[in-house]
């Protein structure tokens, strides 16, 4: 349930006991490996995808920015584009049970067959243990690993935070130009990013 | 500075399209306007119980309320006058933003041109994000038509109390103020220099104006030598090494709540 500080002065205090030991994946340095069941019950591992890239993008059905980018069809391109090219591309929903975004397997099947969602797998991590340890904040938030295991990219989607379609056609698509700068062996010219959409609900 | 002094009752609205839970409307400052004399305008935005809308750095999620003017030739608008805004917290996640009623005023500037004895209609697309738990997107299209006069404009009787509480939340210059900011072994430290007359603070929040310099749900360790203040906070993950540091700060004690603007580049290094 979200805390409501309504302001100062005696939010002051609260504001100032909002605490966070808060780890965030560092880009450039090792992405912090996980093992988290999908919606087919098999159980998925970073550390498996060595040698491959891999996609992490937060996602939550029920959120107005995620549905700009899978009621445009602007997502599922991108995760049939880049699996094509054998990158890894892992949807992860950090939702608790009984939250906003949160659905049993077999819904999210339902779902992800209606939306012609094409990742690799869709991850359920209902504790927020991944979500918490790469810093996950809204839906979308998205994260390239490289086949070192290496974090090359943490940020938003792209360049203009909003709910609206049809700014996709005129934004700057963060994901896209990293995975095709780091497929053809160069550096990533943006290697992070302010995220926009809502709160992950942990 | 009455900072604490805005709490007005939330009322349930009228559904637009897509919004459900905020009522948004277009209002003046003035009864009248006069050729070119600047005069205030706002959007009142009241949300239900529970639901908010955000500040200009909406923080870890969210959308700021924008507002896009369709206004007569000659007419200029200048940017919102965003009020301090609160803390939303949901587990690791921080927002900035307004619960239950907030006034964005702007300041129009008719031009010298226009003639007493017509009226002018002052046209915004409001776009914003509401949220409780979930969020939804709100837009509307709003006007407001204001009659040409050529006498002073009178006070608004309905709403300039409004901009008068919405005006006393609005961060003030920090006259007097010297502030330093460097970042410093992975903290991004604020040190602050008030002016003589300032009372003793005792707690101190700053909010960055734009996304991706602090880590907005982290603690900011607030300490005192005498009356030089330091603030130290976590950058954003992955953030740029900092240049400036550009906001709000928020500071208690014995002179009660106050919000100053902050605006500092970072010291070089020796």
């Amino acid at each position: 349930m979200i805390r409501v500080h309504p302001l100062v002065p005696a939010a002051l205090a609260a504001v100032l006991s909002v605490s966070s030991a808060q780890a965030a994946a560092v880009v450039g340095q090792p992405a912090p490996d996980f093992s988290a069941p999908d919606t087919t019950g098999a159980t998925r591992s970073l550390s498996a995808y060595k040698g491959k890239f891999v996609v992490l993008e937060w996602v939550n059905f029920e959120c107005p920015f995620v549905g700009k980018h899978y009621g445009s069809g602007h997502m599922q391109k991108l995760q049939k584009d880049y699996t094509g090219k054998g990158v890894v591309w892992l949807s992860v929903n950090s939702s608790t049970a009984g939250s906003q975004g949160y659905y049993a397997s077999d819904k999210v099947n339902a779902l992800m067959k209606q939306k012609g969602a094409a990742p690799t797998a869709y991850l359920l991590d209902t504790a927020g243990t991944i979500g918490r340890a790469y810093g996950a904040k809204t839906t979308p938030h998205m994260f390239i690993v490289d086949p070192k295991g290496t974090l090359i990219y943490a940020g938003g989607i792209d360049d203009t935070p909003s709910t609206d379609q049809a700014d996709i056609a005129t934004a700057k698509n963060f994901v896209s130009t990293a995975l095709d700068e780091a497929l053809a062996g160069k550096p990533v010219t943006t290697a992070s990013s302010q995220a926009y959409g809502c709160s992950v609900k942990y | 500075m009455a900072v604490a002094a805005w709490a007005v009752a939330a009322s349930a609205g009228a559904a637009p399209s897509v919004s459900r839970h905020v009522q948004v409307e277009l209002v003046p400052e003035v009864e009248s306007i006069r050729p070119g004399q600047p005069f205030n305008v706002g959007l009142l935005l009241r949300m239900d119980p529970e639901w908010h809308t955000y500040w200009k750095n909406p923080g870890d999620s969210g959308l700021p309320t924008r507002l896009t003017w369709t206004l007569p030739e000659g007419f200029q608008a200048g940017p919102i006058a965003w009020p301090l805004p609160g803390t939303f917290t949901q587990g690791p996640v921080t927002s900035y933003g307004y619960a239950k009623e907030v006034l964005l005023a702007v300041a129009i500037t008719p031009p010298p041109s226009i003639a007493a004895g017509t009226s002018v209609t002052l046209a915004a697309r409001a776009d914003w994000l509401e949220c409780r738990d979930v969020c939804l997107p709100g837009r509307r299209d709003l006007s407001l038509v204001l009659p040409v006069k050529s006498e002073t404009p009178r006070p608004s009787a309905q709403w300039a109390p409004t901009f008068a509480a919405a005006r006393a939340r609005v961060p003030q210059p920090a006259t007097g103020w010297t502030f330093e900011a460097q970042e410093n072994a992975g903290r991004i430290v604020l040190d602050m220099h008030p002016p003589r007359t300032q009372p003793a603070i005792r707690r101190a929040y700053f909010f960055a104006e734009r996304g991706g310099v602090i880590d907005h749900a982290a603690t900011q360790a607030f300490s005192h030598v005498v009356a030089s203040y330091r603030l130290e906070m976590m950058p954003a993950p992955n953030a740029a090494r900092l240049r400036a540091l550009e906001g709000v700060l928020l500071t208690d004690g014995a002179g009660g709540p106050k919000a100053v603007r902050v605006d500092v580049k970072t010291k070089e290094k020796p």
